[in-house]
C-alpha cells in the first residue's frame, strides 16, 4: 500500500527558495502572455526583447545595474523591517526625503570641493530617509500607531512636500517646469565605467547589500531583530529595550532608502524634480519578498527587477507593447512567488507499507 | 481668507464634504466588513484604483454612468477574489499579500490606460458622469437642502448602505457570526458553520464596495480619469475604519471628517488664496496620524483581524 503524507516542513532550504523563484517567473511569462495575447499583441517577441534589452551586450547590462541600483537599496530597507515583522511600507517618502536631504546638503554647501561635498550629500540622504523611519518607529513604540499606516500616510505628506519645494521656494527661477535649478558640478557621483551611467551609487549599494547581510546574520542587534520579527512579546519579557530597537531599526530600514533617493538625484538626474518618485520604493517591497527577505536574494532578485524595467523601453520600441506591462510582470511574479513558496513549506512523504502475507 | 466665509461657499464646502465623504464611506464599510471577518485587506487602494480605470473605460465607451460605476464595482470585486483566494484559501500573509495586489493593479491600470491610448492625443477624454438628482420637498429646505439633497444616486446609496451595515452588523444572525469571525474565528468553526465562506463574501463584499469607490470618483465626480488618481484615499479608507473605531457610525462620522478637509482645500485652489495649497493636501494625512495616535484607547479592533485561521489539526 502506498500512503501520502503531506507535512510541513521546519525550514525551507535555498534550493526550493530558488526553485519556487523559477516556477513563480515561468508562471507569471505565462500569466502575462495571455494578458498580452487578449490584447492582440505577439507575446514571445515581447518576452525577447524584454531579454535582449535587458542582458544582451555591456551595455544593456550595466544599464541594468543603474536600474537596479535604487531597488537594492530600497529592497535591503525592506529586508531590515519585515524581518523584524515591521511593515514598513514607507520606502517611497523615505526615498524622497533623502533625496530632499540630500539637496538641500549640497546647495547649502555647494562651495566645498567634491571630495568633501559629496560624502556629505550621502550621509544627508541617509539621515534624511533615516529620521523619517525613525519617527514611525518612535510613533509605534510610544503611540502604538501602526506602523503600516503611518509609513503610508507619511508618503503622500512627503509627496506634498516635493512638490511644495520644487514649485516654490526651489523652483528654478524663470522656468516654466516644476523643477529644481541643475545640482552643482561637484555634487554628483562619479560614473564608474567610462561612457555609462553607472554611477558611485552601484558601489554603495553592494557594499550596504553586504553589510546588511552582516548586520542580521553575525550581529547581536541582526539577532533582536530577527527575534523581534518571531515573537514581539516574548523580546519585551527578556528585558530587550523595544523602543530603541524598532527606532533604531526603522532608522536604518529608511536610512537605506534615503541612500537610493540620495544615489538616483546625484547620479542619474541631473536636477530635483517630481521623476525622483517613479515606484522605486514600491518595487524595492517586491524585490525583497522574491529575495526570500535575505540580503543576497535581495541583490540578484533587484539586479532581474531592474533588467525588467531595462528590457520594458527596448519592448516598447520593438514591439509597441507599453512598457508599463513589466510592471504587471513584477506583481504576478511576487504573487506566483507567495503561492509557491507555500507548496515549498510543505513536502509530500512517500510511504511504501508492505503488505504482510499471513 | 475672508472669501470664505461667505454663505454661498460654506453651503459649497458643505455639499462638496458630503459628496467627497462618500466614495471613502463606502470603501471604508467593505473594509469595515472584511476585517470584522479577520480579513485586513490592505489592497483597497489597488482596487479603487482598478474601479476609477474600469468606471472611466465603460462610461466612456457605453456613454452611462451607471454601467460604468456598476463595472467598476464588479471589477473591484473580481480584483479582490484573488485577495480572498490567496488569504482565505492558501492562508498567506495578508500584509503582504494586499501590497502585491496593490501594485498588480497599478501596473495592470497603467498598461490597459496606455495600450488603448488613453494617454497619447492631446485632447483629453472627458466622460459624462451621474447626474445630481434633486429630492422633490427635501432639497427645498433652505441651506440644508442644497448641502444634503442635491447630490448624484450613489451618495444617496452610500449613506443608505450606512445604516444596511449597521443593521447587518448588529441586528442580524450573520452579522453576529461575522463579527465572532473577527474576534475568535474557531468558536464559528466549532460550531460547525463555515469559515472560509463566510470570509470569502467578507472580501468580496469589500471589493465591491472598493470598486464603486474608485468608479465614483472617475465617473461619479471628475470627468476624466488620471493615472494616480485614487491618491491614497485607499490607505486614508484604513485609517477610518480605525479611527471610526469599526463601528458604522462613527465610520461615517470620520470620513466626513477627512472629506470636510479635503473640500476646504479645493475651495481655497479654487478661490486662488494665496498660500501653500500643498500643506493643505497634505493635512488629511497628518490628522490621520493624529487619529490613530489618540484613538487608541478603548479600541474595538476585532482580536482576530489580520491572521489567517488554520484549524488545529488532532
Amino acid at each position: 500500500m502506498i500512503k501520502l503524507e503531506i507535512e510541513k516542513r521546519k525550514n525551507v532550504g535555498l534550493v526550493w527558495q530558488v526553485l519556487s523563484f523559477i516556477i513563480a517567473l515561468f508562471a507569471a511569462m505565462i500569466v502575462t502572455g495571455c494578458l498580452l495575447y487578449w490584447a492582440g499583441l505577439d507575446a514571445i517577441e515581447a518576452f525577447l526583447a524584454v531579454y535582449e534589452g535587458a542582458f544582451v551586450g555591456v551595455e544593456a547590462i550595466v544599464e541594468t545595474l543603474v536600474r537596479a541600483t535604487p531597488l537594492i537599496l530600497t529592497g535591503l530597507a525592506t529586508v531590515v523591517a519585515f524581518r523584524a515583522s515591521v511593515w514598513n511600507i514607507g520606502q517611497e517618502g523615505q526615498l524622497v526625503l533623502g533625496a530632499i536631504f540630500g539637496f538641500w546638503v549640497s546647495m547649502e554647501f555647494s562651495y566645498l570641493p567634491y571630495y568633501l561635498l559629496i560624502p556629505l550629500v550621502i550621509v544627508a540622504g541617509f539621515v534624511g530617509g533615516g529620521a523619517l523611519g525613525a519617527l514611525c518607529g518612535w510613533l509605534k513604540s510610544r503611540y502604538d500607531v501602526s506602523e503600516i499606516i503611518s509609513t503610508v500616510m507619511l508618503n503622500y505628506v512627503v509627496i506634498y512636500l516635493l512638490t511644495y519645494l520644487i514649485s516654490g521656494p526651489w523652483m528654478a527661477p524663470g522656468e516654466f517646469y516644476l523643477h529644481t535649478a541643475p545640482l552643482s558640478e561637484n555634487s554628483i557621483l562619479p560614473t564608474l565605467l567610462e561612457d555609462t551611467r553607472l554611477h558611485g551609487g552601484f558601489l554603495i549599494s553592494i557594499v550596504a547589500a553586504i553589510g546588511i547581510h552582516v548586520l542580521i546574520n553575525k550581529t547581536s542587534f541582526g539577532y533582536d531583530i530577527k527575534a523581534f520579527g518571531y515573537n514581539s512579546v516574548a523580546c519585551k519579557f527578556k528585558g530587550m529595550n523595544v523602543p530603541r530597537t524598532l527606532v533604531l531599526l526603522m532608522m536604518i530600514s529608511g536610512g537605506l532608502s534615503g541612500l537610493a533617493g540620495a544615489g538616483e538625484l546625484f547620479g542619474v538626474q541631473d536636477r530635483l524634480s517630481g521623476s525622483i518618485a517613479q515606484n522605486l520604493g514600491f518595487t524595492g517591497i517586491l524585490v525583497a519578498m522574491c529575495g526570500g527577505l535575505s540580503p543576497l536574494g535581495t541583490l540578484l532578485a533587484a539586479i532581474l527587477f531592474g533588467g525588467l524595467v531595462n528590457g520594458g523601453f527596448m519592448m516598447q520600441i520593438l514591439t509597441g507593447v507599453p512598457a508599463s506591462m513589466v510592471y504587471v510582470m513584477q506583481a504576478v511574479v511576487l504573487l506566483f512567488f507567495l503561492c509557491s513558496g507555500l507548496m515549498a513549506t510543505f513536502r509530500i512523504r512517500i510511504i511504501i507499507q508492505k503488505r504482510v502475507k499471513q | 481668507m475672508i472669501e470664505l466665509l461667505s454663505e454661498g461657499i460654506i453651503i459649497s464646502i458643505l455639499a462638496a464634504t458630503i459628496r467627497i465623504a462618500s466614495p471613502l464611506i463606502l470603501a471604508a464599510l467593505g473594509e469595515l466588513i472584511c476585517e470584522r471577518g479577520g480579513v485586513v485587506n490592505l489592497s483597497i487602494e489597488g482596487m479603487m484604483y482598478m474601479g476609477a480605470f474600469v468606471g472611466f473605460f465603460i462610461t466612456w465607451k457605453t456613454e452611462s454612468p451607471i454601467t460604468g460605476i456598476l463595472a467598476g464595482a464588479v471589477s473591484g470585486m473580481l480584483v479582490s477574489l484573488i485577495m480572498a483566494f490567496m488569504v482565505v484559501t492558501l492562508k498567506l500573509k495578508q500584509f503582504v499579500t494586499g501590497l502585491a495586489i496593490n501594485l498588480l493593479s497599478a501596473g495592470l491600470v497603467v498598461f490597459w490606460y496606455r495600450l488603448f491610448g488613453l494617454s497619447s492625443g492631446k485632447d483629453v477624454i472627458s466622460i459624462k458622469i451621474l447626474q445630481t438628482i434633486k429630492i422633490p420637498f427635501l432639497s427645498e429646505i433652505p441651506y440644508l437642502g442644497k448641502i444634503a439633497f442635491e447630490q448624484n444616486i450613489v451618495t444617496y446609496f452610500t449613506y443608505l448602505m450606512v445604516l444596511v451595515v449597521w443593521y447587518f452588523l448588529y441586528r442580524t444572525k450573520f452579522g453576529l457570526e461575522l463579527r465572532c469571525l473577527g474576534e475568535n474565528p474557531a468558536s464559528i468553526d466549532m460550531k460547525g458553520l463555515r469559515v472560509e465562506i463566510r470570509q470569502y463574501c467578507a472580501v468580496l463584499f469589500g471589493g465591491l464596495m472598493a470598486g464603486m469607490a474608485g468608479a465614483f470618483l472617475s465617473a461619479g465626480s471628475s470627468f476624466r480619469f488620471v493615472p494616480g488618481m485614487t491618491a491614497g484615499r485607499g490607505w486614508l479608507v484604513i485609517v477610518i475604519v480605525i479611527a471610526g473605531n469599526w463601528n458604522p457610525k462613527l465610520i461615517m462620522m470620520a470620513a466626513m471628517l477627512f472629506a470636510l478637509l479635503d473640500a476646504f482645500q479645493l475651495h481655497v485652489q479654487a478661490i486662488g488664496i494665496n498660500f501653500p495649497y500643498q500643506i493643505l493636501l497634505a493635512l488629511p494625512y497628518v490628522v490621520a496620524i493624529l487619529a490613530v495616535m489618540f484613538s487608541r484607547s478603548k479600541s474595538n479592533a476585532p482580536a482576530h483581524a489580520g491572521i489567517p485561521y488554520i484549524r488545529e489539526c488532532s
